[in-house]
């Protein structure tokens, strides 16, 4: 596979400690294009291994609009299902240029590990340090230890460690799109996470007219309904989450997009401190990223006021558990402070609510946000799995996915074919997309 | 040999036709240079052996000569530093490129000793390129060390008794030279103009870049090939403008000079810089039009090494390119970050640590396509030993930067190491290059930088 593409896939056999590349054939791409299907291609391939598999979207990490994801599939532990969740902020673009595009971890390593993959090359390494850690200590102890600030993580912390069904796979410090909990399958595994870096290039086949159409895209994408607006505030009133933005605004400091993304999905609040100063912070850790709309929304419908609430998703990422599923059940069990659900963190697990049939993370909304889509208006939920299922084919970032009806299938397939110089067409998507949805 | 290579350069075609047994010619005429069969006045040309020097004193720009033998095609090359000199390599070499660096301590690494050496190496029929520190080494004077390079009757326009206002870059405007001091009116790409005189001919203005590098006079038994003719667009004044006009234009850029049997040039600014291909391409001229005519001269590193096993090739290898792929993460990121240190007379910022180990890394992917190394057993273990300390050298001084220690000490030991390794690496990848172009197998080249 010559463009857009490392032609590598990484098999990592974690009960041998060993790691094989393999190519990436043309073949495998022009029938299942890429992202979440040859993940679930590369499940089947090796599902005896009970394999986790990163994989990137065919246009992950290119000029194309939003095209910041990469996905991991999996067996959840919560559901039983094969699915899929993305991953965003930087770290789906770079698992892109560390040089595979896909990886496949199968078995369980004998003692706590990492993967560190860099330029195309994939050490298992020693992770007993870490182990017991959690996300925040261990993403800075791998950027302390390789030298690197910008090294970007997937981390499970003591949730996914301690089997829990809703642990996390977190992206560097944050919550994830992992709703699966995909943070136990680590865990069970003795893989802490991943670390990514990589000063790769990716070719593409007609770099000009590619970069023509991606600019066109974005000149499209400029006019549609989420311009004027960022965050995660208005993201929740665009929901139906009344006085969210208001309720949110004391500890906003800024918003903040993931590559490439237009809208700006994620909000950091300040919570130490005073968002409206404009100088350095004082606190080396003044705040959190909110990557988690609906654990934030999850915490305020318990009952716990903004800071507090912010709080509590960063006690979870830290912890490594899904913060919607805790605020469910800490809702449930009564738990009114952030002492108690601090207390309660390693009793989260089991069932909560995911909507939508349990294919596609429920962390995107599953209905259209700012944007109009004619298909939605017919059948939202079939509509919502397409959208979501060509999202994880080429690797667009969902939430934008579902936000701007700019973004066509018709573009999608079009740059995709200039971009590799095969034959990627609307029946092969559809066929993909059915292979996906079942 | 096959080499795949830029359809714009006809020097690695002319190479590997050299190295494949043809003997094509090189005419002094020539508005624009052929290489033909031979005729009347025509000299007819050979594969050279090259020595590129890295020793002690010298700074990152020797790397510039490696790409650029690389890109058009020279892959007889050696990597000597001052030891290899003095205890006679240069016999085995027909050229000996000297690039930048701390021209005092250059002088002083290779001593009395490493100065007859080279001496003899240019009066038996060597082509010494000198560049920069290299210009200036050979260059007549009665400075402690530098005295035992008088080879060349050469005068240095940018020295004074007293430094002039410097109106940037105060680290890099000058050096003390004795009682008097060699300042840099100006750096970057300068605008150049040949002089006519062979073997630099073809389009008469071009650039090149300055990089403290001499403004030159020259006496009789010297000739101008190029003058410093305009500053450019990206000439940046380090003096008043009036005084940089002064001190380089119509002076000598380029110049050769006849000793013994051998030939020496000199150039003030980088002609080896990659990203000046007219430039480049007068350094293949000068090398080809001086060679002495005898045959090449054995290359003592062709001898006797056997390559590694499938196995062990492998394992070096990845170790490189693990190690490397390690050390360019470290070094990015201090680019990043408010560096600089001084070793010896020179300034380095970190962007010069990423330097060597981009020249290694782009030389991986070649390696790879071939199983097994021409390297010696003890040679690989040094290798991958180097790559891993680089690493941790790398990582140290990160860790040392955040937490605000003094990292001159740690820089320097680095700097010294990074020498080294790229030294015996890229030794290592020419040998490849070469044995495996003898074997009559196509190699594809490293894209260099542009």
């Amino acid at each position: 596979m010559e463009y857009l593409s490392t032609d590598k896939v990484l098999v990592v056999d974690l009960d041998k400690s060993e790691v094989i590349e393999d190519e990436l054939s043309d073949d495998l791409v022009n029938e299942k294009i890429g992202g979440a299907a040859i993940n679930k291609y590369l499940y089947e391939q090796h599902v005896d291994g009970d394999p986790v598999v990163i994989g990137t979207g065919l246009l992950t990490g290119t000029l194309f609009p939003a095209s910041s994801a990469s996905v991991i599939t999996a067996k959840s532990p919560a559901t039983g299902l094969v699915c899929h969740c993305p991953v965003t902020l930087k770290v789906g673009l770079e698992i892109q240029y560390a040089g595979f595009d896909y990886i496949v971890i199968k078995g369980k390593s004998q003692a706590p590990s990492f993967l560190w993959i860099h330029d195309g090359v994939a050490d298992i390494s020693d992770a007993s340090d870490v182990w017991g850690k959690d996300v925040w200590e261990t993403t800075a102890a791998w950027r302390q230890a390789m030298g690197d600030d910008l090294i970007q993580t997937l981390v499970i912390g003591p949730a996914g460690e301690k089997g829990s069904d809703l642990a996390q796979i977190c992206c560097n410090f944050w919550a994830s799109g992992d709703r699966w909990g995909f943070g136990k399958c680590l865990g069970s595994k003795n893989l802490k996470g991943l670390a990514f870096r990589g000063m790769g290039l990716l070719e593409i086949a007609d770099a000009e007219e590619f970069v023509e159409l991606s600019l066109d895209v974005l000149e499209e994408v400029k006019e549609s309904a989420f311009v004027g607006r960022q965050g995660i505030g208005d993201m929740a009133e665009a929901l139906g989450e009344s006085g969210f933005k208001e309720w949110l605004a004391p500890v906003v400091h800024r918003h903040s997009a993931c590559y490439n993304t237009p809208y700006p999905t994620n909000t950091f609040a300040f919570l130490s401190e005073d968002p409206q100063k404009m100088e350095e912070p004082q606190n080396e850790e003044p705040g959190f990223l909110i990557t988690d709309l609906f654990g934030l929304i999850g915490f305020k419908k318990a009952g716990f006021d903004v800071k507090d609430a912010c709080e509590l998703l960063k006690v979870c990422a830290r912890y490594g558990i899904d913060a919607a599923g805790v605020a469910e059940q800490s809702l449930a069990a009564g738990k009114t402070s952030i002492a108690a659900v601090r207390e309660g963190l390693t009793e989260f697990t089991g069932d909560v609510t995911r909507p939508g049939k349990g294919i596609f993370s429920p962390w995107c909304p599953n209905q259209p946000i700012f944007g109009e889509f004619d298909a939605a208006d017919t059948d939202v939920e079939a509509w919502w799995e397409r959208r979501m299922a060509v999202a994880y084919i080429f690797g667009i970032h969902p939430i934008f996915a579902v936000m701007s009806p700019e973004i066509v299938e018709d573009d999608l397939v079009e740059i995709a074919a200039i971009g590799t110089e095969l034959e990627i067409s609307q029946e092969i998507l559809d066929d993909v997309v059915a292979y996906l949805t079942g | 040999m096959k080499i795949h290579a830029p359809v714009e350069n006809h020097y690695t075609a002319n190479n590997a036709g050299l190295v494949s047994g043809e003997r094509p010619c090189m005419a002094d005429s020539f508005q624009k240079r052929s290489f033909e069969k031979a005729f009347a006045g025509s000299r007819p040309l050979k594969y050279p052996h090259i020595g590129v020097y890295a020793g002690t004193g010298t700074s990152h720009s020797w790397l510039w000569f490696i790409d650029i033998f690389d890109r058009m095609g020279f892959h007889a090359v050696s990597i000597l530093d001052e030891f290899d000199v003095m205890a006679g390599r240069l016999d085995t070499l027909d050229v000996l490129a000297v690039s930048g660096g701390d021209t005092m301590a250059i002088a002083e690494a290779l001593g009395p000793i490493g100065a007859q050496q080279v001496a003899a190496f240019i009066s038996s029929g060597g082509v010494y390129l000198g560049s920069c520190a290299g210009a200036y080494l050979v260059m007549n004077s009665s400075k402690p060390h530098l005295c035992d390079f008088n080879f060349a009757a050469v005068k240095i326009t940018n020295l004074s008794k007293h430094l002039p206002s410097c109106r940037g870059m105060g680290h890099k405007f000058s050096m003390a030279y004795g009682c008097d001091y060699i300042f840099h009116p100006v750096r970057e790409a300068v605008g150049l103009r040949l002089s006519g005189n062979s073997p630099f001919k073809g389009e008469p203005s071009f650039r090149a870049p300055l990089y403290g590098g001499p403004g030159m006079r020259v006496t009789q038994g010297a000739q101008v090939l190029a003058r410093y003719d305009c500053f450019t667009d990206k000439t940046l004044f380090l003096v008043e403008k009036q005084l940089a006009h002064e001190t380089l234009i119509n002076t000598a850029a380029a110049v050769r000079v006849r000793k013994g049997d051998g030939c020496i040039y000199l150039f003030g600014p980088h002609f080896e810089h990659p990203h000046f291909l007219q430039a480049n391409r007068l350094v293949a001229e000068a090398i080809y039009w001086d060679l002495r005519p005898k045959p090449a001269a054995k290359r003592p590193w062709s001898e006797g090494i056997k390559p590694l096993s499938t196995r062990d090739s492998s394992m070096l290898l990845l170790t490189l390119k693990r190690e490397l792929s390690n050390s360019r993460i470290v070094a990015t990121g201090l680019e990043m970050l408010p560096v600089k240190w001084q070793i010896g007379a020179k300034i380095y910022e970190p962007e010069k640590l990423r330097v060597f180990l981009e020249s290694m890394w782009r030389r991986l992917k070649p390696l790879e396509k071939n199983d097994r190394l021409f390297v010696a057993a003890e040679t690989s273990q040094t290798l991958m030993a180097d790559a891993a300390e680089t690493t941790a050298l790398l990582r140290r001084l990160k860790s040392d930067i955040d937490l605000g220690k003094d990292t001159r000490l740690l820089a320097g030991r680095l700097i010294h190491l990074l020498h080294r390794y790229s030294m015996s690496f890229l030794e290592l990848y020419f040998r490849c290059v070469w044995q495996i172009g003898q074997s009559g197998e196509q190699i594809e080249l490293p894209k260099c930088p542009r």
